[in-house]
């Protein structure tokens, strides 16, 4: 018996009782569809309340829970008339999920009223929390629509490593924003494998007239960064006010002092490294990798050549 | 799984109406469920359930039984218990759950349990693709969110340095989440994931807000644009990556299109590292035009670079 599913049953009951109090004559169809509850789910939760009471535990002290003639009664139970009050965490999720989508501008109506209602309940103080992840890159419709028509969009891309420019064919998938970037996946034929690009990096996309199938559910996508055998790694020292750089990418962190961390560093191209060390500046010194370390003068001199 | 269930029912029942702290002696001797044969093992099955109460939300609180202070007992106020009703109608609780769906955050999405406790909904459709991870940080978050909501002070490690901060408001902009907060210097900005060692404190209405407060004033529009003393700087961006900076340019930014498909760009810079590091993602496709200064704190910035 696992104490996350008595944890998810337990929450179910308390919050069916108060609806099913404050909603005389509801059904059971009613309930099931709200509380996500199977039939026999249901009843077998009615039958447990029905022998828990206060103590004395006789008829007297009992909550009565049945169901007459498809309706769901509930008596003697005024203490759970309230549902339980949102976690922390609970109502943070809320909230910033409904912000969050409000701030993209794709959501229904409803939604914006619900939030203000939410909020005026559980952060009375006004601007108290904001979320905002950028509204919805124009791209983003006309990706979307595509890949509920499963139609094949062409793009021009521009790779973040390579500053390459290419143009692929790719079957959309879904469109999202995590990190405070856009990204759309899907299958890029070009590479005929699964592919993430980054919306700000998409210079144009048309719809073109071939189609694809739907995937039924696409795979959640993962944009962050995992290691593989091609990278090209290095080993970087870093100052304390650079030290976020271990936090923020996944890295070895191989020692760690009070005045310097050092980390392994690995990405499919020098040159994502070599403008992360120019950025850094004097605050990290790269230790080892030959090949960042050459990607890393060459893009030096050319930034630095504009400015002789 | 039913007798546990039972049990926590019985017991949040009993203290829901009991109306004055009781004693763990007491729960033993009056709850049915709590018939275990030796203390350790009332003692280990009371733990689980408190844990369980506590996953839920049940705000469970110690309190002296008498007025010698001999003993404590445990309290669940209904006041503090219960939801507030926000009123919701089921047209908004599903626009509520459907987009807690399409978000993840702290790794996961949104379980039915809180749309549950606001009285579920008709429609809970699942399969909503995502549209946004708003990062890893989910349990520092919810404390940080219980903080601003109940105005308690909160103390962290930023930059090295211990602070105590009174926190106005929580905010998330493009990828990170800020704390916005009152310090003796002022009201200041800091991520949330550079805080380390987070620490609530226990007393709920702890400070007072400024008045007149508003989050969105006191976040940056661009990381570069955090702070007071701004220089403005004119920056020229190739044809080549000319359509991206445009992108990200806020709309303070004055642009002048040159005849070869290059722009120019006037915009204030406040956060000068912040700025620097953003350039760098041009390659050698961007130039600082001016002014002088700024071009050789730019120079020596990646000179110095390992």
């Amino acid at each position: 018996m696992s104490s996350r599913r008595t944890a998810q049953r337990l929450a179910r009951i308390l919050a069916m009782l108060p609806w099913v109090i404050a909603h005389p004559g509801t059904t059971v169809d009613e309930v099931c569809e709200r509380f996500s509850y199977s039939r026999s789910d249901l009843f077998a939760d009615l039958n447990l309340v029905l022998v828990c009471g206060l103590p004395g535990y006789g008829p007297g002290e009992l909550m009565d829970a049945f169901v007459d003639e498809d309706e769901v009664v509930v008596d003697a139970a005024d203490y759970f008339s309230q549902p339980v009050r949102l976690t922390a965490a609970e109502a943070l999720m809320l909230l910033a999920g409904g912000m969050a989508v409000l701030s993209s501008g794709s959501g229904p109506p409803a939604l914006e009223s619900a939030v203000a209602k939410l909020q005026a309940v559980i952060a009375p103080d006004a601007e108290s929390v904001a979320v905002d992840i950028g509204s919805e890159p124009e791209l983003a419709s006309l990706l979307r629509k595509a890949a509920s028509d499963g139609a094949v969009v062409n793009i021009t891309y521009t790779a973040l490593g390579s500053g390459d420019t290419t143009h692929r064919d790719i079957e959309p998938w879904a469109v999202f924003s995590t990190l405070g970037n856009w990204y759309v996946s899907g299958h890029c034929r070009r590479a005929d494998a699964e592919r993430v690009f980054r919306l700000d990096r998409i210079r144009e996309a048309t719809t073109t007239a071939q189609t694809f199938d739907v995937p039924e559910s696409s795979p959640v996508p993962e944009v962050r960064y995992s290691p593989s055998v091609d990278d090209v790694a290095a080993r970087i020292q870093l100052s304390p006010t650079a030290s976020w750089v271990a936090e923020y990418y996944p890295v070895n962190i191989v020692s760690d002092g009070p005045e310097a961390r050092v980390i392994d560093f690995s990405a499919t191209d020098p040159m994502v490294t070599a403008r992360l060390l120019l950025r850094l500046g004097a605050t990290a010194t790269l230790l080892s990798g030959d090949k960042v370390a050459a990607a890393t003068d060459d893009l030096r001199e050319r930034i630095l050549a504009r400015y002789l | 799984m039913n007798r546990v269930i039972e049990r926590v029912l019985n017991l949040l029942a009993f203290l829901l109406t009991v109306g004055r702290p009781v004693t763990a002696d007491e729960i033993r001797h009056t709850v049915a469920g709590y018939d275990q044969d030796t203390d350790e093992a009332f003692r280990r099955t009371f733990e689980r359930d408190k844990d369980l109460l506590r996953q839920l939300g049940v705000p469970m609180r110690m309190e002296h039984t008498d007025a010698w202070e001999v003993e404590q007992g445990y309290v669940v106020a209904p006041d503090e218990y219960a939801l507030t009703d926000a009123g919701l109608t089921d047209e908004e609780r599903t626009a509520l759950w459907i987009a807690a769906t399409m978000v993840r955050l702290g790794g996961q999405a949104a379980g039915p349990a809180a749309i549950f406790k606001l009285g579920g909904s008709p429609a809970l459709a699942a399969g909503e693709p995502l549209t946004a991870d708003l990062g890893a940080e989910g349990e520092s978050l919810a404390d940080l969110f219980d903080a601003v909501s109940t105005r308690r002070v909160v103390s962290f490690v930023y930059r090295d340095k211990e602070r105590k901060v009174s926190p106005y408001g929580l905010a998330h902009r493009r990828g990170h989440w800020y704390v916005v907060g009152g310090t003796p210097a002022g009201t200041r900005v800091f991520r949330v994931d550079r805080m380390l060692k987070i620490g609530v404190g226990d007393k709920p209405g702890a400070f007072e807000r400024p008045a007149g407060f508003t989050l969105q004033d006191e976040l940056p529009d661009a990381p570069w644009m955090a702070g007071e003393d701004d220089v403005i700087v004119d920056v020229r961006f190739d044809a080549g990556v000319a359509w991206w900076a445009r992108r990200q340019l806020t709309s303070t930014a004055k642009v002048t299109e040159g005849s070869d498909g290059s722009i120019t760009a006037r915009f204030p810079v406040a956060q000068v590292e912040a700025f620097i590091g953003w350039l760098i993602s041009f390659d050698d496709q961007a130039e600082i035009l001016g002014p002088d200064e700024m071009r050789n704190r730019f120079v020596d910035h990646v000179t110095a670079a390992s």
